[in-house]
């Protein structure tokens, strides 16, 4: 099987403190891989190094066999990746609509277009109003985001990163600050998504984590402290002490 | 457009037709004023309505335009129909240059755009050989291109309402293009447009140099319709007005900035008739304008009647 993303030690310094100390992972193609590790980890600062956000001090990191470590975040995007945010960033002051038609457009030419009426294409339209569909937020497609409760804003963020049909998705905690009702309606979504589209995704809640994972991968202090199946995680006293300290 | 809008525009045509039938030159001659600056005001706002980059330089392009025009046409006696296209790549030109500013964001796009400015403003003021100096260039005759000349201020009028509306229909489709949602896609969140693929530098840059063309078109009429130029044109006071007019009739929209660029003139003229400091008591509407009005005169009807506004 092809290899999807794949990280070779990578380093991300903010001034003295190394946030991402040496990572590296290879995670192939249709894999479901969830990060894990307590707050500070490096969790997020990985996220943002692979998908382009920041630029790592050192190390590589490919996605598809591709050398993308040079490269920005709208042309990684171009690739085939596609992410959410940990806080939610959807686009404020537009419609639930234009927000999905702008992320529809990201990676097809016609978004250069300065003459035709966005409204004039048909088949963006029909392609936003699917990911409202797919992620709940039909009913609400002309509706402006700043009316959309918090968990609404995160079902749209995942609409977001979903809509130009990325081939590697990056899920930074898509669950954060949900109710338990939200968070299990969100963790089946991400749950129905094709088998075939890789995933990796951060998160803080063991039982989403360890019920969507193929693989799970540790981080502690910027490090790799595991990687395995979910049970094995489960099992490891290390994990064990690194998330409840010494018992 | 609803009926009403429609109605509200059709009546607003009739009007602007029938203005000559009972205004005065001098009347005439401030209603173009209002219209040029209103589209050197729609310009700006393309970048700060649309965009969200505060530009204060588009005076330059509006004079390198001006200046271009009326250069070649009094100096080199070239005729209107390469003159006036002159003034516009001119000023497009400069736009292509000075759009490298939008590798800035924030208060240092504000500082290079004001920087930029100055050095047009300086070059208009002290290169007196090409320029004219503190005189810039007068005697510019009206338009004429082959047969069809301008004869009158009343004449010219109509001639700018014409661009005016042109332009508008033109903006309008632009600002619904994917083009333009993608613009305020950037103004709303730049870091989420670029994970969905947009090269967010390339589209501020691909505006700003529309924008500058926008003004430069807005220079070329002012020219023709001002029958000189001079440095005033490119000073940093223009540049500054333009971006106030579009803020005080409200940003994003199409009629704001026209709006905005007849309340402003229209009070000058009328202030500095009898206050000497008339530019203290533009200071004072556009601080009120920023700290209580925001959303502009359009935003503020829109809110009055309890809507979102639109383009």
């Amino acid at each position: 099987m092809s290899t999807a993303v794949e990280v070779t030690g990578l380093v991300k310094e903010f001034g003295g403190l190394r946030a991402v100390d040496g990572v590296s992972l290879s995670v192939p193609a249709g894999e479901r891989r969830v990060l894990i590790g307590p707050n500070g980890a490096g969790k997020t600062t990985l996220f943002h190094c692979v998908t382009g956000t920041l630029a790592p001090t050192a190390g590589r990191v490919t996605l598809f066999g591709r050398d993308v470590t040079a490269l920005p975040e709208h042309r990684r995007t171009a690739l085939g990746m596609g992410r959410t945010f940990q806080i939610s960033n959807v686009i404020a002051g537009l419609t639930c609509a234009e927000n999905v038609v702008l992320a529809a457009l990201g990676t097809d030419r016609r978004k250069w277009l300065l003459h035709r009426p966005v409204a004039a294409l048909d088949d963006v339209r029909r392609a936003a109003h699917a990911s409202l569909e797919l992620v709940g937020l039909g009913p609400r497609a002309a509706d402006a985001v700043r009316a959309l409760s918090y968990g609404e804003r995160r079902q749209l963020e995942l609409a977001l990163a979903l809509t130009a049909r990325p081939r590697v998705l990056f899920l930074d905690e898509p669950c954060a600050g949900l109710s338990p009702s939200e968070r299990a309606r969100i963790s089946r979504m991400i749950d129905d998504l094709p088998r075939d589209l890789t995933l990796l995704m951060i998160e803080h809640d063991m039982d989403v984590a360890l019920g969507l994972a193929d693989r799970v991968t540790v981080l502690h202090r910027g490090r790799v402290i595991l990687e395995g199946a979910p049970g094995e995680v489960q099992a490891n006293p290390e994990v064990r002490e690194v998330y409840f300290g010494h018992v | 457009m609803t009926p009403g809008r429609l109605a509200a525009a059709a009546v607003v045509l009739v009007a602007a037709v029938l203005l000559p039938q009972v205004a005065g030159p001098f009347w005439m001659g401030l209603v173009t004023q209002m219209i040029v600056f209103g589209l050197l005001a729609l310009s700006v706002d393309l970048l700060l309505g649309h965009a969200g980059l505060f530009s204060i330089c588009h005076g330059s392009f509006f004079a390198v335009a001006a200046y271009t025009t009326a250069i070649l046409q009094v100096r080199h006696a070239v005729p209107t129909a390469l003159a006036a296209p002159a003034g516009l790549v001119a000023g497009t030109l400069l736009g292509l240059v000075f759009g490298l500013a939008v590798r800035t964001r924030g208060v240092y796009f504000i500082l290079i755009t004001i920087a930029f400015g100055y050095v047009v403003w300086g070059m208009a003021h002290r290169w007196s050989s090409f320029t004219g100096g503190d005189n810039g260039v007068t005697n510019v005759p009206f338009p004429a291109v082959g047969g069809l000349r301008i004869t009158s201020d009343t004449e010219y009028y109509y001639l700018a309402l014409v661009v005016a509306g042109l332009v508008a229909l033109g903006y309008r489709r632009l600002i619904r293009s994917p083009f333009g949602l993608a613009l305020r896609g950037i103004k709303g969140s730049e870091s989420r447009m670029r994970t969905l693929g947009y090269d967010s530098n390339r589209h501020l840059y691909a505006a700003f140099v529309l924008s500058a063309a926008l003004a430069s078109l807005a220079g070329v009429l002012y020219v023709y319709a001002n029958r000189f130029v001079n440095p005033v044109a490119a000073s940093f006071p223009v540049s500054v007005e333009a971006a106030l007019m579009a803020i005080v009739g409200g940003t994003g929209t199409i009629v704001g900035p026209f709006i905005g660029s007849a309340i402003i003139l229209g009070l000058r003229n009328w202030v500095s008739s009898f206050f000497e400091l008339y530019a203290a008591v533009m200071g004072g509407v556009f601080i009120v304008a920023v700290l209580w009005v925001p959303e502009g005169l359009v935003g503020l009807a829109a809110r009055l009647r309890g809507r979102a506004p639109h383009a």
